[in-house]
């Protein structure tokens, strides 16, 4: 173990796990206070599928002109300053977006002892690229589903029906462009370029979306409501048992692939092992740790990671949603998602894209008449994930006791149990207190969403939205680009780890896969979702 | 960010990627490893019967 002697709070101030939590937790307590009568979060800028002018005949309903492509949600949401963001206009509220997010990322980035004015750059450049792509992203031709086309009076017309996983590729593909293509400018970059923060932060973000599912519901339907509550519920406990199947199956099949068939040394296997099977990065890097192996092992695993990630997001949501299981079974697309795709940011990312996909082709084959609740399907994807992340710290405690008392044999030594906590993913954290304290407010002063607690799910309503649908996309836009920007292909290339990224590939997509949607199938197999069209009927469409 | 940040906490980063080798010199597999894999997955066969007992949304629910 390390010879760096640690507290229970090191690290508190300085690693972007624990930035991400500051952060998460910060903005939601923020919407927190929309409960008290105080909007401090509508300011949020958040884009609308556009046109550059309307054709005769159509409303602006679903879609809008280029001139409101952006618009600060409070405007919409909020109860007490509706006006005031409404005034902010699509430019206003970016800028106020910009300000806001560059003051809490420069602090962040002051703490973690980053070059300060290169992150500051890096982040502003980055920033508004992003914008520029979500903004690219929502032209009709790319967003607009048939739907969306209908209920906006439009003319039939072809349009790719991607709603916002159209702006994800994008991000991704400009982050790769400049990642690849511009490697000045990448390397430049990098210093703001965090996909790992970002994304760690707009799963705290996440928390709140899925405490606040069941508040949304509850305005369409008290029973939808509950539907939700119970649905989020259901995932956390199958999530939980797939993962814990999933990870004493995957583990030990990769590390016999690359024993066995590769012939690696015990380190890199045990290390490629927790990273192909586990959680990506985190897992390469505490594995790593565990079992001594050079951080060198740990870096190139990692780079690996995010390539295969990259790969995994861009095929997957669409393989899940068209091939197999398909609209029929989407929570277990989702947790095999959440099981396969390693890295948090791939994963939410690929989660979100899943969501998209889904829920447009539910609501085409439907024509409308089935339309499920949004971030449900991300939410199984992440819950998953969420389980893998909360073991790793435990995991790698096994291993470093394995190897020190077992497979070295070193007399004498001992593995604190405080390993576990430095190991644990402290974001995770943050998810889960966002998570609870709105499920809180729903079934405490919200009444479970009956009718005396609807002031209280209205308030808490116009504190979430801008947090769990404006920021955390805005993150995960942010952590697309980023992710691109840093992977460089031929750099890998170079490193001449081929027989690595053959292991990587075989065990990935001929056992990780195909493993992981099994299990996936056997505990969420039925799970259905609400259909928000029809309030009367809870558990429709799936 | 640090080698030594890295190996601590852990952050998607591409630069200082050594070429050096950490592929060769495999050790025989020995006994305890066998141990480590059959004794995971038989934990695993075991997590999934009870998993599937007790988790309402299995398949055998």
């Amino acid at each position: 173990m390390s010879k760096i002697q640690r507290f229970w709070y090191s690290g508190m101030l300085s690693t972007e796990d624990w930035w991400a939590v500051w952060l998460g937790l910060a903005f939601f307590s923020l919407g927190l206070l929309t409960l008290l009568g105080i909007d401090l979060v509508g300011w949020i800028a958040y884009p609308s599928k556009w046109v550059f002018n309307m054709p005769e005949g159509a409303i602006s309903k679903k879609i809008v002109t280029i001139d409101k492509a952006f618009y600060a949600l409070g405007g919409k949401y909020s109860l007490t300053a509706r006006d005031t963001y409404q005034s902010l206009g699509p430019i206003g509220s970016i800028l106020v977006t910009y300000i806001i997010f560059t003051i809490a990322t420069v602090t962040g980035a002051y703490f973690q002892k980053w070059d300060v004015k290169r992150y500051f750059i890096g982040w502003t450049f980055i920033f508004f690229l992003t914008y520029l792509v979500w903004f690219i992203g929502h032209h009709a031709f790319f967003a607009a589903s048939a739907v969306d086309l209908k209920r906006s009076h439009f003319p039939a017309m072809f349009t790719l029906s991607l709603g916002g996983g159209a702006s994800f590729i994008l991000a991704l593909m400009a982050g790769l462009i400049i990642g690849n293509f511009f490697k000045p400018l990448a390397r430049y970059l990098s210093e703001a370029a965090k996909p790992e923060w970002f994304i760690k932060t707009a799963i705290v973000f996440l928390g709140v979306k899925v405490g606040y599912l069941p508040i949304k519901a509850a305005a369409t339907s008290e029973k939808i409501g509950h539907a939700l509550a119970d649905l989020t519920l259901d995932l956390f406990i199958a999530g939980a048992a797939a993962t814990i199947v999933a990870y004493l199956i995957f583990w030990p099949g990769v590390y016999t692939i690359s024993r066995l068939i590769f012939k690696l040394p015990r380190k890199t296997a045990a290390v490629l092992a927790s990273a192909i099977s586990i959680c990506g990065v985190s897992a390469a890097v505490a594995t790593g740790g565990a079992v001594r192996a050079r951080p060198v092992v740990s870096i190139m695993v990692s780079s690996l990671v995010v390539v295969y990630a990259v790969i995994e997001l861009v095929i997957l949501p669409g393989v899940f949603t068209h091939i197999w299981p398909g609209i029929k079974d989407p929570m277990v697309a989702g947790a095999a998602m959440g099981m396969a795709v390693k890295t948090d940011g791939a994963d939410a990312a690929a989660g979100e894209l899943l969501d998209e996909f889904m829920r447009a082709k539910m609501d085409e084959t439907s024509n409308g008449t089935v339309i499920w609740p949004e971030g449900i399907i991300t939410v199984s994807a992440v819950m998953t994930k969420i389980w893998i992340d909360m073991f790793i710290g435990l995991w790698a405690f096994l291993l470093a006791m394995i190897w020190v008392y077992k497979i070295e044999r070193q007399e004498g030594e001992k593995v604190p149990f405080s390993e576990v906590w430095f190991r644990f993913p402290k974001f995770v954290l943050g998810y889960f207190i966002a998570w609870f304290v709105y499920l809180g407010i729903f079934f405490g002063p919200g009444h479970g969403g009956s009718a005396e607690g609807m002031s209280v799910l209205k308030a808490a309503e116009a504190g979430a939205v801008p947090v769990e649908k404006g920021m955390r996309k805005l993150f995960f836009m942010l952590t697309f680009m980023s992710l691109g920007i840093i992977t460089d292909f031929k750099k890998l290339a170079e490193a001449q780890f081929s027989k690595m990224i053959w292991v990587y590939f075989i065990a990935l997509f001929f056992f990780i896969i195909p493993v992981a949607s099994i299990i996936a199938y056997l505990f969420h197999h039925g799970m259905t979702l609400p259909n928000m069209a029809t309030p009367g009927s809870a558990l429709l469409g799936g | 960010m640090t080698q030594e940040n890295n190996t601590d906490f852990g952050s998607l980063n591409t630069e200082d990627l050594d070429t050096s080798s950490v592929l060769e010199g495999a050790e025989e597999w020995s006994p305890i490893e066998t141990k480590l894999v059959v004794g995971s997955f038989i934990a695993a066969g075991i997590a999934l019967i009870i998993g599937l007992i007790i988790v309402p949304t299995s398949i055998l629910h």
